[in-house]
């Protein structure tokens, strides 16, 4: 049977198109923040912050277009869940590059400080787990495979348990006033990038409702990111 | 179009709802299985003459929803709503094998009166039809054709009475002696609406009821559905997946199958909650023709 909305579906696939470009921006947003942070770079802290400015507008333009194709298309059924996805996947990705702009701005009140080397480690290990998620992400929408969506949660884990641990490598920074603020701030990367790896998870579940129509809940409520006491 | 014989008291009586039946209605369906069917198609195949136009349909009809028939042209949504009250019958050639049950009674069986059927089974088509006649006088007929003989004060309660449930009185009741054609096509289908319901039906078909009708005029006719389905179950025949989506409880998607020598029989593909329906199908079928992925 011959396709008979063309123009519609192209518009659909060009919005997804879009976004998944800014999911690749935002996996080098990651890169270079974690880079400024752990190097001191401000000059890559700038960029991550330029770079979210066009996030920023894409967000909306996707917005908007979205908006224009439920008035006047009345998508069902399978395009109903797409657009339900595009919809939640662009507000995701536009709170991601929001976090690696605190990374960045992270950098800038941390410029001058003593790094710890043993903290830049882990923080650059999120980095890697992040990232790795998010491309891991991308390939699962475009592959639109569910069982590659389901790797998501299992590879946030890490990431979970990185961002809990960091508590007691600042314990372990001692007396050091600046050295102790920049581990501080450094927590607080840290829970940028577990945040960063939440919105990937989520970005998974929302593909599989795509896909299957069913409604899934990868994170568990109440785990993930939180510190958890001894 | 219909014989103003009165109809078999006996007939009336086994067609009767039973308490039990409304007693069990659930307020808040929690899937697709329908607990209190006022009607309910089994096995039912439609010939017209040696064709077979639609073949294999069993489906449930349930109190107090509205039930939308949706698929492409030629599948059959149409005839099988015409089963439903007999309309068939009055088309030659029309031989209709299998069940429809109203309140558990076949309505094929030999002893039904069809007339009584189309009584508690009523129906509005897709052009508003009028008769030349007063405003008053179309709904009156709709009352006096199936054996009302109220003095004049009852009909006189009666006409007013389907015309509010219709949502027209307010616009008419200072003009009811004038011609029905003197409206407006929404306030045309209305009235229609209005004279189906004045024999008091249970069941309100309706076919493609506001496909002749402008955006707003379609629109009320939908708020008009809505507000009737607490009295009356209804169904509908609709070309436009946005109106079963806005107006419907359940939908019943059609489709066509094409045998070798290029005969086109109507089928049905999938009945579910409208919500479910259309959000996430179960049949490809049904997914390809409500994204428009079928020609």
């Amino acid at each position: 049977m011959p396709e008979i909305r063309t123009a519609f579906h192209q518009e659909l696939e060009d919005m997804e198109r879009t976004l998944l470009g800014v999911a690749d921006q935002a996996e080098q947003m990651v890169q270079k923040a974690v880079e400024a942070f752990t190097t001191g770079r401000l000059d890559l802290a700038d960029e991550v912050i330029v770079a979210d400015e066009s996030i920023d507008e894409t967000y909306i333009e996707i917005h908007n277009r979205w908006m224009q194709l439920m008035a006047r298309q009345q998508p069902l059924a399978s395009d109903l869940r797409l657009m339900s996805m595009l919809l939640h996947v662009n507000t995701t990705l536009e709170r991601m590059g929001d976090q690696t702009v605190n990374i960045a701005k992270l950098t800038r009140a941390t410029d001058g400080l003593p790094r710890v080397d043993a903290i830049v480690e882990r923080i650059q290990e999120m980095g890697d787990l992040v990232r790795a998620m998010i491309r891991t992400g991308i390939e699962a929408v475009v592959r639109r495979d569910a069982d590659e969506a389901r790797l998501l949660p299992a590879m946030d884990e890490p990431v979970d348990r990185l961002n809990r641990d960091m508590y007691q490598e600042v314990v372990k920074v001692g007396n050091d006033p600046r050295q102790l603020e920049w581990a501080t701030k450094a927590m607080m990367v840290a829970r940028a990038l577990e945040r960063v790896g939440d919105q990937v998870v989520d970005i998974g579940e929302q593909l599989v409702f795509l896909l299957t129509g069913e409604r899934v809940e990868f994170n568990e409520v109440g785990l993930g990111g939180l510190p958890q006491r001894e | 179009m219909v014989n103003p014989t009165p109809s078999g008291q006996t007939t009336s009586e086994t067609m009767d709802r039973t308490h039990t039946e409304a007693a069990t209605r659930s307020a808040a369906p929690v899937d697709a299985t329908v607990v209190d069917t006022v009607m309910r198609i089994e096995d039912l195949d439609v010939y017209y003459g040696d064709f077979l136009a639609v073949k294999d349909v069993d489906l449930p009809f349930a109190r107090h929803e509205i039930t939308a028939l949706i698929g492409p042209s030629g599948c059959g949504k149409s005839t099988v709503l015409r089963c439903l009250n007999r309309m068939n019958d009055l088309i030659p050639n029309a031989r209709v094998e299998g069940k429809v049950f109203f309140n558990d009674r076949n309505i094929y069986d030999p002893d039904v009166d069809p007339v009584e059927v189309r009584r508690r089974v009523g129906m509005v088509f897709q052009k508003p039809n009028p008769f030349p006649k007063s405003i008053y006088e179309n709904v009156a007929w709709g009352a006096r054709i199936n054996g009302f003989k109220g003095k004049r004060g009852e009909m006189d309660d009666l006409v007013e009475r389907a015309l509010r449930q219709a949502a027209l009185w307010d616009e008419v009741k200072d003009k009811l002696h004038e011609s029905g054609y003197s409206l407006s096509g929404g306030q045309q289908q209305r009235l229609c609406i209005a004279r189906a319901l004045a024999p008091n039906p249970e069941v309100l078909l309706m076919d493609e009821p506001a496909s002749a009708l402008d955006p707003i005029a379609t629109l009320r006719i939908e708020e008009l559905m809505l507000s009737l389905k607490n009295e009356y179950t209804i169904i509908i025949v609709t070309h436009n997946m946005q109106q079963a989506g806005r107006v419907s409880d359940r939908t019943a998607f059609f489709s066509v199958d094409v045998d070798e020598r290029g005969q086109r029989t109507g089928k049905l593909v999938e009945f579910d909650f409208t919500d479910k329906l259309f959000t996430s199908p179960s049949q490809k079928e049904t997914e390809d023709y409500i994204t428009g992925r079928f020609g």
